[in-house]
Order: structure tokens, then C-alpha cells, then sequence
């Protein structure tokens, strides 16, 4: 089936099997390979994209019911090469490590930023709760959030006990 | 090699520099596997064992290999190579029999996905289902099936490891030291008991991949999402008797390891279809569910303990009996029952110690390395036993831990002396102890009490580790100076996300003089064109590696400064350097750039001297030896990471529903390289292990049938479930012989995690656990003194994860004695 | 993945409709998705067609009188009932099951017909639309009728649906409004999971109901009891409902003990 969808202000039209995923059609044929799949099957989040302005779990969604979509990825956030808000933040607050989660994680940040501008630490964890990382530990993820929202409180990261 | 690591004089220790590698991750631009598409590549997929133990009788491959684009099939028969790390026991793909539920039996390289799905689909093969031995126990028995009966006929590292041929027995690690009857004869009291854990999965968020083009001339390149790429090459080399120098083995950004990604896996069989499909690349990328049974996941453990004390609270002796479910292939379980054998007893000095370890084979996925290596397993039994020994003796178990602890002058059970540098464990548990206010509930925690109904209770548990690692264990650094006087670093370990390529800039920067910024560390690994390191695993990166940096860094400046002597006409001894020139110490305007001289200098008429600036620094473990097999006795350890966990834990005193109020991790890390690197390690392993405490864990039913390979029924932690504090802190005594003092802490935080939250429900509600994961209904059965649920292994494949009481082969309770 | 099928999204719910009457071989309706391609993945199902119910105006709204009480159309989201004013103000406990059904991107797609249709045992929705008398509006080309939700289980993963019917809206009464209601699930983590039980107490017009999920082979709701029922009585009329199982998630035993245990909590907490 012939679809049309906007991903990231770019237009394509595109043939494209009934059965192909969003995140397949993404990653495959669009080479937008961000967007990652950690089990394709609507857990883990790692495949979290704007779809129509909303969050969802692309290995869980149809190509072809993007027809005439707007979709944004991790690769739309950066502007210019200059990194978002949230990306900066991810950066400095140490809130990547292998990285795999981070496309997914920071989709969900934004929708989480976008209908609560100022979310506590709570809103935080219950908005990123269906993007598992099994890295971090979540804690410097929460605390980049906290920053880009003008939420954070500087604090010492590590308490120290040394030698006398 | 810390001459000096005072912070004061440090510019880049001890400092939270950002991260290296994550410009790309950030924008969705960072290459892994699985991104990768390489031109007419073909794609594979396994059939897999539906059951856990069968001959396969018959296997028909004619309609696959007819489905148009279909370019290989291979079964078990085309290939005759065995694999395996110590113990080579393993087929690429099963012959004759399948061991384990989802084990390879037939693969399929086609030009999509989808067709080679279709593929394998229309492969049938016909089995003769045969009774499996699921139960470690069960298969430790004089009359079980044997899961390898030629096992005697395997070759194995003999210095390392003792199968017993004509058992299941894969492995069997012995350690004496002392007398124990005599210890425990002296002993006033006696305490056993026995401790479980299922086996879990690592759950890397990228699972496992490999892109493998077997080349003309037998030239091969991989391409994978591993930890280890020089033992990737090793392994597959010795598979398939190939020179070293025709592998090559590519590792781009990976999407986290956890030891699961440490050996060899997928590789060898991908190269074998890209052989037979006549040299075009074929990748596979298992699904999440074959992540769970096709690749390997954490052994199972039942740890027995018999502990003699004095009347004072001093263990006199201890008996230890270690039993490693290895599941269907040794790998790297059979080092996991070794590391943990000489470690057995956590951080506390055993006069007379005895140690029986055996690596067991069943019919399960096998077992391989996972964060701790063993520790988190065997530290759930010690560190309970410990809080169980304490209150049966009447002492309070911080005062029991601190009477027992390693300290300097302590022997280790084998036989190493503990000094001042070694760590101190007892600062890391007053830490903690102090952190949660152990020992009484606060004011504040009381009101709370009174309010909710719940109940507040506080647990600590210690923990050790050193690297399990070979006596020759080597690394090396190649630092490159640039035309521009920025340097590249060149090692071989690799960036799973643990963050040691920033580390090692940082201490490279330090020990240079240079900037930060004009120090870059290569991030793709490739065996053609970085030096060797032996895996990235055990968490000797940063020691290792970071040494092998800083001699690299000595090496590029003596070339530097004997150049710089020559244009300056000075001694080498009179010159000094800064980020951006050497100069003459008394003749400060005497000076030549490094830019200059970093590609080699050439004087005004054009006569040139020197040549590329590059630093060579090879580094290789020292002073450790093999273990006595008789005895255990050696030196094993290069660097031992102590810890302490401290929880809060509120629990429901009707239902068993329990929330981590706070948690306080201490490591006695030598020297904090990087604090917010360090926290990240600290809080994400810690997370991980709480996992591991709350809900993960395999489940079977009793033909051997994995009943959840899927996130559905085999949750890990979400943001949700976050404990609602906590607090992270680095003790600071430093090892002699790491990079500023540095060790290695990368596995620590996710040991012990368990037994602390064990120790806080019970002296929250008296539930005595016994086995991990810790769920609501197992604290709910030991308050109501309700006979444990043992649902590893479930008695009907549909349901019920009832088992009989009386099933369960040893007696659990405490026997105590006088 | 790996089946094909066709895919079809009409925009007029009487193509929709007819299109149902007349299409050959197995058909699947795809409103979030979050069930159907699951299971088209694992292989579970493999339809030949799927029709997207998305497309119609109105698919997804949601309409409140006060006369008439709550409609909910047929694609309406699990995160559109979060959202709604309304549906926080009149029916806060369609709001509280809501809240506990999966993870945030799941209830961007996820809809609340599509929670019920696939009749789990652990129906999150289900024990609210009890509690709430919700009934179910059925068409076919042809016909219309309102199935009220007590009829419409029939056991694990089975409805009194017949094969060319579609769910087409659910309506929520007037007089269930403002009714006042708590839901509990028990999980293995904090975080997104299946409920291992679930339990809704509600107090409507004066009296109470209790409706338990994941302890029957559907989702359960007792008589109408007294509001001053006496905690004896509110356990027994709840464990002549439920039958639980062991499975791997837990024991039957805890179950068992669980939603009585719920029951008690959440009859105090609604009478507080
Ligand atoms: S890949 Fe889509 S949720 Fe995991
Ligand atoms: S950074 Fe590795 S999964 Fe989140």
C-alpha cells in the first residue's frame, strides 16, 4: 500500500507491506535507525516515536496506519545540530549510558514536559515508566528531567569517606 | 601507580567530566549491530527446541531450501565444530540431541527477514522426546540422567577446572584451608542452612546480534554486539582453526553486555551460514524471547552453610557447599563456581575453611557470566546467614559482621594477606550503618509506623569481589599525538556504557597536562587496529586499562621530551611540558610546541627529526597464580572491590507488600575517578540488583518448558521502581597499584542488594527468607510460617506454581546445636 | 513481522459495517493495536484481513449529559479517559483503573472497548464498567443492540459477541455518576504489569458492589450489598464469585487471600 507521512518535516511516500511495523518502516526503510527495538512487542519502550502528536510504541503500530501522519523521531530533536533541552541535559547530568534507551526515554521526557511543564519527581518516574533502561538506574534520567524543567537541585553527587 | 592522587593538585580526577561517547547516542546517530545493513546482506533465523531434552531423529530442510531466497540452510550434521570458553562441550548447532529448551537445531540465511522466518518454519524435525533433569539437586544424584554422558572425552583448561567424567558434574572447585571438624568442635555454636536463586536474565536492552561475511580466502569479519572482541577472535579462531590475523572483529557501540555478551555466541554460527551462502554478510539479531532461552542467562544456586562460632561470636569454621546450575553447556558457569569458590565466604576471615563448588549440568539454557560473577548469588546466602548467625547467638549482626571482617593483617581463604591498602570493608558498612540510622527506628519512622499500620525495618549487607580473571590477564594503550597536539587513545577494552572510555580520557588528560577536550578515545573496536585486551569483564577495565594509559602516556612523553632535547639543545632532565610545549625548566622561553613535533619536526632548512609521536603502554596483571586444586590455596585476586548495602524497608505486616524506603551503597573504590560515572555505575547496578530481589527469576514447568521468556512474566525495574531514596557513597583507600589509586567497582553495586532488603523485611516482620526473588506472597508465606513457594520448577505446564513442600530436598531450617 | 494480511481503514462506520457483513476469510479489528498485533507477532492469531476502526469521525469521543450519562466511542484511548474533566468529576473510577493499565505510550493507543473485547481475565477496565453498570453497544449492518456488561463475558478471552459484530460505543448511566469508587491491583513491580488480582469497591445510590478482576475466568462483580455491610458478609459475597487459579504470577492460596484482604481496605477507604 502507497502511504504518505511527514517524519520529522521531511514528506515521503512510500510502498509499503500491510504488515510492516512503524518501527520496521522507520528503521528499514527510511534508515532512521534511532529508533531502536529492545522486544518488539509494546514493552520496553525502546521504539517510543510521536505519532499524530502522541507517544507510541512503533513496533506496535502499522506502517500503513500512519497514512497521511506526522511522525517525529530522536533524530528530529536536535535543531540545527544544536542539542535540545532535554538532550543537553541527558548529557550533563551522566543520563546515558549504553544509550539504548535513550531515543525512547527522551520521546517520552517530552511528551511527559508537554502536558506537565513542571513535573515532580513522582510525575517523572509514573511518565517514563514504559521505558525500561537497564543501566542508569533511572536516577541521573530523572534528575536531567528535573533540570531541563527548572526543577533541580544541585546536590553532591557522591558523599565522600577517606582516608584520615 | 599513584605517586600522588591528593585532589588539590588533580585537574581531572576525581572530577564529573561528561561523557565521551555520547554525542551520538544522544541524537539516535550512534551505530549499533543492530542498525547496521550491509550491502547483500542476507538474513538468518534458528529453529529452536521446543523441548528440553530429545534425540533428534530426523530433520527435513527440503521445503526451506526450496522457498525462493532462501541461500543456506545448516542443521547439526553440516557442521562438526564444538565450541566452548573452558569446557568444550557445545555444538554450533545440536547433533544427535537437544539439551536445553530453545537450543539451536537448524539455521536459515535468506534475503529478508520474513523469508527466512517462512523458512525455518518449514523445517520439521522429529524428536524422540526423553526425560530431562531440570533440578540442579536432582542431578547431582547417583542415578540421573546424564545431561553429557562423554563428557570425559571434552577437552578442558586443566589447570583451572576438574570435570567428573560419567556425572553431571562439569566442574568441581575445592578450597582447604585449616581444619574445620576441628573448628567446629571447638565452636560453641553451630549454624546450617541452605539458600537459593533462580536463574535470571541479563536483559540487555539491545539484544544479542552478529553480522559475520566469511570472505575469499577464508578471510573473516564479525561484526558484534559483544563485550570481548579479542575472545570473540580467539575462540573462533580455535573453532575453526583459522589464523589469528584472517579474523577480524568489529564491536561498535553496544547496547549493554552485563557479562552477557562477555564469551562467544551467535558468531560462529552466523560465519557458518555466511559460508555456505558463498560469502555474503548474514546477520541475526535474536528476538527478545530468544534472548531468554537460545541465549544464555545467570545459573541458578543452592548454597549450603555450616558455620561454627565461639561463644565470643568468632566463626572458628566454615563449611561451604556450592551448587551451580550450569544448565545444558559449561561456559562460563564453570568459572563462575571457581571465582566463587575462593570468594565463598564474603568479606570475613574463616580460620578453617572447606569449600566444595560444583558446576552442575541440566537440561536448562546454560549459565554464563552475569554482573558479580556468582557474588550475587552466593552473597544472598552469607549475608543472610550472617543476620541469621548474629541473632542466634544474641549480638547484634553489625557488631557480629565487624568482630569477623577482613582486615589488614587477615588471611583470606586463599591464603592472601589483607593489608591497609587492600579496602576496608568496615568503613563502607559504618557508612551504610550511619546513612539508613541502623539499628532503631527514628522518631519520624515510628509516627510513620503508627500511622500506616506498616512496619519499618533496616537491613545491611557487605560484600567483596575481585576480578575472576586469568594469572596473565593483559592489556595495552596506544596513544596517537595529532598534528594539532590532540591525542587519540587506542585500547581494547570496550564502551558497553559503564563509562570507562571517559575515565581513561580523564586519566590520560591528567597525566598528560593536556586539555580534556584534546584527548579523544577511539569507540569502535577492532582487533585489526587496537592493541589487545583480554575481555572487557570482571571490572579490571579502568585498573588495567587505566595503567596500561598512564605508561602509554610516559612512553609518548619521554619520545616527546627526547626530541624536544634535541631542538633545545638541553638535557632531557632539564625539560618540562605543559598542554601546549615542552620548555627548558630555567629557560622558560626556550621552548618548541607539540604541535610541532607531533608528527615529527623539521628545522627551518628543512632537516627533519623524530616522527609520529606515539605512546606504547602494555600492562599485565602481577603477582597472581594459579589455585592449588587440591586446595585452593593461591593468589587469585588482583584488586578486591569491598561494599556495603543499607536498606529501609517498609512492609505490609498483613499482606507481605513491602516498598524500599531508602537505600545507602558504599564502595571502597580507592580513588573516585569520576563521581557522576561512579553514581551511575553505583545506582544502575543497585537497581539491577533489586530486581533481582523483588521479581526476576526463570520459570519452568516440568518437562523443562520456559514458561516466561518475555517481558509479560519477566519484569524488570521500571522508573516506578525506584527505592525513594537513596544515597551513594565512595570510601577512599587507595591501592597501590591502580591508576590514582583507582579500582574497579563496576559489578559491586548490584551484589548483595538482595540479602540487605532480606534482612530489612525481616527485622521488619520476622520473615525468615530463604531464596531470592523476594515477592509479596514469599514474605507473606514466611510471616504465616506457610511452607515456601518453590516455583522454579512447576508441576503443571499450564499453571500451577504450586509445588510439593515435601518435594524440596533438604531440610532448609536452621539446625542449631548445642 | 511475519503474517500478512490485507488492511483496510473505511471512514464511514456503515462501511465499516457492511464490510464486515460481506468480507471473506478471518477478519480482525484494529483499534490501539496493543492485543491484536501482539498476538499477530506471536503468531497467535492470523487474520487475513485488518480493519481499522480509527478512521470514522467520532471514533474516539467521548460525550457526557447529564440525562444520558457517559458514551465512549469505539476508539476512544485509556489516556483520552484519563484526561477527560468530566470523566474525572462524574466517574472518578473509571479514571482509577484507567491510571493502572500498562504504561503511558500503551495508553496512547490502547481504547477501552478494545480492554473489554479481548475479555482477560485481568481486564483493568472491566471492573469499573461493572461496578459503574456499563453496557456495551453492538451493531452489525443490520442491527443494534446494548448488551449490558455483566452479560458480556463468558470466559477467558471469550464474549457473547458473535463473529460479524463490532462493538460500536459503551454507555455509562446517569445514575451511576458521581459514585463513588477505589481500585487496587496487586503487581510484581511498581511499575507497568498485569494485575495478579484487582479489586473495585463502589458506592452507588447507597449501596455497595465489588467487582475483582484476575481471580475468575472473567472479571466478577458481587449483588449489591448494604453500605454498612459488615466485613464477614462483604467476603463472602466476594469469595462466591471468584474461582482463582495458580499460575505463574502467584498462588491461588494469596489470590485467595489478597482480594479479601483489598476488599476490607478499599470497603473502609470507600466509606471514609
Ligand atoms: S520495541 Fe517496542 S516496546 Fe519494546
Ligand atoms: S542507557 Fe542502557 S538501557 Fe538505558
Amino acid at each position: 500500500m502507497k502511504i504518505q507521512v511527514t517524519v520529522n518535516g521531511i514528506a515521503y511516500e512510500k510502498d509499503v507491506a500491510e504488515h510492516r511495523t512503524l518501527l520496521h518502516f522507520l528503521r528499514d526503510d527510511l534508515g532512521l535507525t534511532g529508533t531502536k527495538e529492545g522486544c518488539g512487542a509494546g514493552e520496553c519502550g525502546a521504539c517510543t516515536v510521536y505519532f499524530n502528536g502522541k507517544t507510541v510504541n512503533s513496533c506496535m503500530v502499522l506502517a500503513v496506519e500512519a497514512n497521511g501522519g506526522t511522525i517525529e523521531t530522536i533524530e528530529g530533536e536536535a535543531q540545527d545540530g544544536v542539542l535540545s533541552r532535554l538532550q543537553d541535559a541527558f548529557d550533563r547530568h551522566h543520563a546515558v549510558q549504553c544509550g539504548f534507551c535513550t531515543a525512547g526515554m527522551i520521546m517520552s521526557a517530552r511528551e511527559l514536559i508537554h502536558h506537565t511543564p513542571h513535573p515532580t519527581v513522582k510525575e517523572i518516574q509514573d511518565g517514563l515508566e514504559g521505558n525500561f533502561c537497564r543501566c542508569t538506574g533511572y536516577e541521573q534520567i530523572i534528575e536531567a528531567i528535573l533540570d531541563a524543567t527548572g526543577g533541580y537541585r544541585e546536590k553532591e553527587e557522591l558523599v565522600y569517606v577517606r582516608e584520615q | 601507580m599513584y605517586e600522588n592522587n591528593d585532589p588539590k593538585t588533580l585537574t581531572y580526577v576525581g572530577k564529573s567530566a561528561l561523557r565521551k561517547d555520547v554525542g551520538d547516542k544522544l541524537t539516535g546517530k550512534a551505530m549499533y549491530v543492530s542498525d547496521m545493513k550491509l550491502p547483500g546482506m542476507l538474513y538468518a533465523q534458528v529453529k529452536k527446541s521446543p523441548h528440553a531434552r530429545a534425540r533428534i531423529v530426523h530433520i527435513d530442510t527440503a521445503k526451506a531450501e526450496a522457498l525462493p531466497g532462501v541461500r543456506a540452510v545448516l542443521t547439526g550434521d553440516d557442521l562438526s565444530y564444538r565450541i566452548g570458553l573452558y569446557i568444550v562441550d557445545k555444538n554450533i548447532l545440536a547433533k544427535g540431541e537437544v539439551r536445553h529448551y530453545g537450543e539451536a537445531v537448524a539455521a536459515v540465511a535468506a534475503t529478508s527477514l520474513e523469508i527466512a522466518r517462512k523458512a525455518v518454519d518449514l523445517i520439521e524435525v522429529e524428536y524422540e522426546v526423553m526425560q530431562p533433569v531440570l533440578n540442579h539437586m536432582d542431578a547431582m544424584k547417583e542415578d540421573a540422567v546424564l545431561v553429557h554422558p562423554d563428557l570425559g572425552s571434552y577437552e578442558y583448561l586443566e589447570s583451572s577446572f576438574t570435570p567428573v567424567p560419567n556425572t553431571n558434574i562439569a566442574n568441581w572447585t575445592k578450597l582447604r584451608k585449616g581444619d574445620v571438624e576441628k573448628g567446629f568442635k571447638e565452636s560453641a555454636y553451630i549454624v546450617e542452612r541452605e539458600y537459593d536463586n533462580p536463574s535470571v536474565q541479563h536483559v540487555p536492552m539491545e539484544t544479542h546480534v552478529a553480522i559475520v561475511q566469511w570472505g575469499p580466502r577464508d578471510t573473516v569479519t564479525i561484526w558484534t554486539s559483544a563485550q570481548s572482541p579479542f575472545t570473540v577472535r580467539n575462540l573462533f579462531c580455535h573453532t575453526f582453526s583459522l589464523p589469528l590475523g584472517k579474523v577480524r572483529v568489529i564491536v561498535p557501540a553496544v547496547g549493554g553486555g552485563f557479562g552477557g555478551k562477555a564469551g562467544i555466541h551467535l558468531e560462529p554460527l552466523v560465519a557458518c551460514l555466511s559460508r555456505k551462502a558463498g560469502g555474503l554478510p548474514v546477520k541475526f539479531q535474536a528476538t527478545r524471547e530468544e534472548e531468554f532461552s537460545l541465549l544464555p542467562c545467570r545459573s541458578a544456586l543452592t548454597y549450603r552453610i555450616k558455620t561454627g562460632v565461639s561463644l565470643e561470636g568468632k566463626i572458628l569454621a566454615q563449611k561451604m557447599e556450592m551448587f551451580w546450575d550450569a544448565g545444558a553447556y559449561a561456559d562460563y558457569a564453570v568459572n563462575v563456581t571457581r571465582a566463587s569458590g575462593y570468594s565463598a565466604s564474603g568479606p570475613y576471615e574463616i580460620p578453617n575453611a572447606w569449600v566444595d563448588a560444583y558446576t552442575v549440568y541440566t537440561n536448562k539454557p546454560y549459565g554464563t557470566a552475569y554482573r558479580g560473577f556468582g557474588h550475587v548469588e552466593f552473597h544472598w546466602g552469607v549475608e543472610r546467614h550472617m543476620d541469621l548467625i548474629a541473632k542466634i547467638i544474641g549480638i547484634d549482626p553489625l557488631e557480629f559482621r565487624k568482630k569477623n571482617a577482613l582486615r589488614p593483617g587477615s588471611i583470606t581463604l586463599t591464603g592472601e594477606k589483607i593489608t591497609a591498602h587492600t579496602g576496608n570493608v568496615i568503613a563502607c558498612m559504618d557508612a551504610v550503618a550511619k546513612s539508613i540510622k541502623y539499628g532503631k527506628l527514628t522518631a519520624a519512622e515510628k509516627r510513620r509506623e503508627a500511622e500506616t499500620g506498616k512496619k519499618i525495618g533496616k537491613g545491611i549487607a557487605l560484600l567483596q569481589k575481585a576480578p575472576a580473571m586469568p594469572s596473565n590477564t593483559a592489556t595495552a594503550a596506544v596513544i596517537k599525538m595529532n598534528s594539532d597536539a590532540s591525542v587519540t587513545v587506542n585500547i581494547g577494552l570496550t564502551e558497553i556504557g559503564q563509562g570507562s572510555t571517559t575515565a581513561l580520557a580523564q586519566i590520560v588528560a591528567e597525566r598528560l597536562g593536556f586539555d580534556l577536550d584534546k584527548v579523544y578515545v577511539k569507540l569502535e573496536k577492532d582487533t585489526e587496529s587496537d592493541p589487545y585486551d583480554w575481555q572487557t569483564v570482571a571490572s579490571k577495565g579502568l585498573l588495567m586499562s587505566g595503567n596500561a594509559c598512564i605508561l602509554a602516556c610516559e612512553d609518548m612523553l619521554r619520545k616527546g621530551y627526547a626530541v624536544a632535547s634535541h631542538i633545545l639543545k638541553a638535557g632531557v632532565e632539564d625539560l618540562a611540558h605543559d598542554g601546549e610545549r615542552i620548555y627548558v625548566k630555567h629557560d622558560e622561553e626556550n621552548s618548541i610546541s607539540w604541535q610541532k613535533i607531533a608528527v615529527g619536526y623539521a628545522y627551518p632548512d628543512g632537516e627533519s627529526i623524530g616522527g609520529p609521536l606515539i605512546g606504547v603502554g602494555s600492562y599485565i596483571a602481577q603477582g597472581l597464580s594459579n589455585l592449588d586444586k587440591q586446595t585452593g590455596q593461591g593468589k587469585p585476586a588482583l584488586d578486591w572491590t569491598f561494599g556495603a548495602h543499607g536498606i529501609i524497608c517498609e512492609v505490609d505486616p498483613v499482606t507481605g507488600e513491602y516498598a524500599v524506603r531508602k537505600i545507602a551503597s558504599a564502595f571502597d573504590v580507592g580513588k573516585v575517578v569520576n563521581p557522576s560515572l561512579l553514581r551511575g555505575q553505583i545506582v544502575g547496578g543497585m537497581l539491577q540488583g533489586l530486581g533481582t530481589a523483588v521479581c526476576e527469576g526463570y520459570i519452568y514447568d516440568e518437562a523443562g518448558h520456559l514458561l516466561n521468556p518475555s517481558f509479560t512474566d519477566n519484569k524488570i525495574p521500571t522508573s516506578r521502581d525506584l527505592p525513594m531514596e537513596i544515597e551513594t557513597i565512595a570510601v577512599e583507600s587507595s591501592q597501590i597499584d591502580g591508576p590514582y589509586g583507582a579500582r574497579g567497582v563496576a559489578e559491586h553495586p548490584m551484589i548483595s542488594v538482595a540479602p540487605a532488603l532480606g534482612n530489612a523485611i525481616q527485622s521488619a516482620v520476622d520473615a525468615d527468607l530463604l531464596h531470592m526473588p523476594i515477592r509479596a506472597e514469599d514474605v507473606w508465606r514466611a510471616m504465616h510460617n506457610h511452607h515456601p513457594i518453590d516455583n522454579w520448577i512447576t508441576k503443571t505446564p499450564t499453571g500451577s506454581c504450586r509445588s510439593d513442600p515435601a518435594a524440596r530436598r533438604h531440610t532448609p531450617d536452621a539446625a542449631i546445636s548445642p | 513481522m511475519i503474517h500478512q494480511f490485507s488492511y483496510m481503514a473505511p471512514t464511514e462506520l456503515d462501511d465499516l459495517l457492511a464490510l464486515l457483513d460481506t468480507t471473506k476469510g478471518g477478519f480482525k479489528l484494529l483499534a490501539g493495536g496493543t492485543d491484536l498485533l501482539v498476538n499477530i507477532r506471536n503468531g497467535l492469531l492470523k487474520p487475513d484481513l485488518v480493519i481499522d476502526v480509527k478512521r470514522i469521525a467520532g471514533a474516539g469521543a467521548i460525550t457526557y449529559d447529564v440525562e444520558k450519562g457517559l458514551q465512549l466511542g469505539w476508539a476512544t484511548t485509556i489516556n483520552d479517559i484519563i484526561s477527560s474533566t468530566e470523566i474525572a468529576k462524574h466517574y472518578p473510577l473509571l479514571q482509577a483503573c484507567a491510571c493502572d493499565l500498562a504504561s503511558y505510550q500503551v495508553r496512547n493507543r490502547a481504547t477501552v472497548v478494545g480492554n473489554i473485547v479481548n475479555a482477560s481475565p485481568c481486564s483493568d477496565m472491566a471492573p469499573a464498567l461493572l461496578c459503574l453498570d456499563a453496557s456495551i453497544l453492538v451493531a452489525t449492518a443490520t442491527t443494534r443492540k446494548t448488551i449490558p456488561i455483566q452479560k458480556f463475558f463468558t470466559g477467558v478471552k471469550q464474549t457473547v459477541l458473535q463473529p460479524r459484530e463490532m462493538v460500536v460505543g459503551i454507555t455509562i448511566p446517569s445514575h451511576t455518576k458521581d459514585s463513588k469508587g477505589v481500585y487496587r491491583k496487586l503487581k510484581r513491580i511498581q511499575g507497568h504489569d498485569l494485575g495478579i488480582v484487582g479489586v473495585a469497591v463502589a458506592m452507588v445510590e447507597g449501596r455497595l458492589r465489588i467487582a475483582v478482576s484476575s481471580a475468575a475466568p472473567t472479571p466478577v462483580i458481587t449483588d449489591d450489598l448494604p453500605l454498612d455491610v459488615s466485613a464477614p458478609d462483604a467476603l463472602y459475597a466476594v469469595e462466591r464469585i471468584i474461582n482463582p487459579i495458580s499460575d505463574i504470577r502467584c498462588t491461588k492460596e494469596y489470590r485467595r487471600f489478597m482480594v479479601s484482604e483489598f476488599t476490607k481496605r478499599l470497603i473502609q477507604e470507600v466509606r471514609a
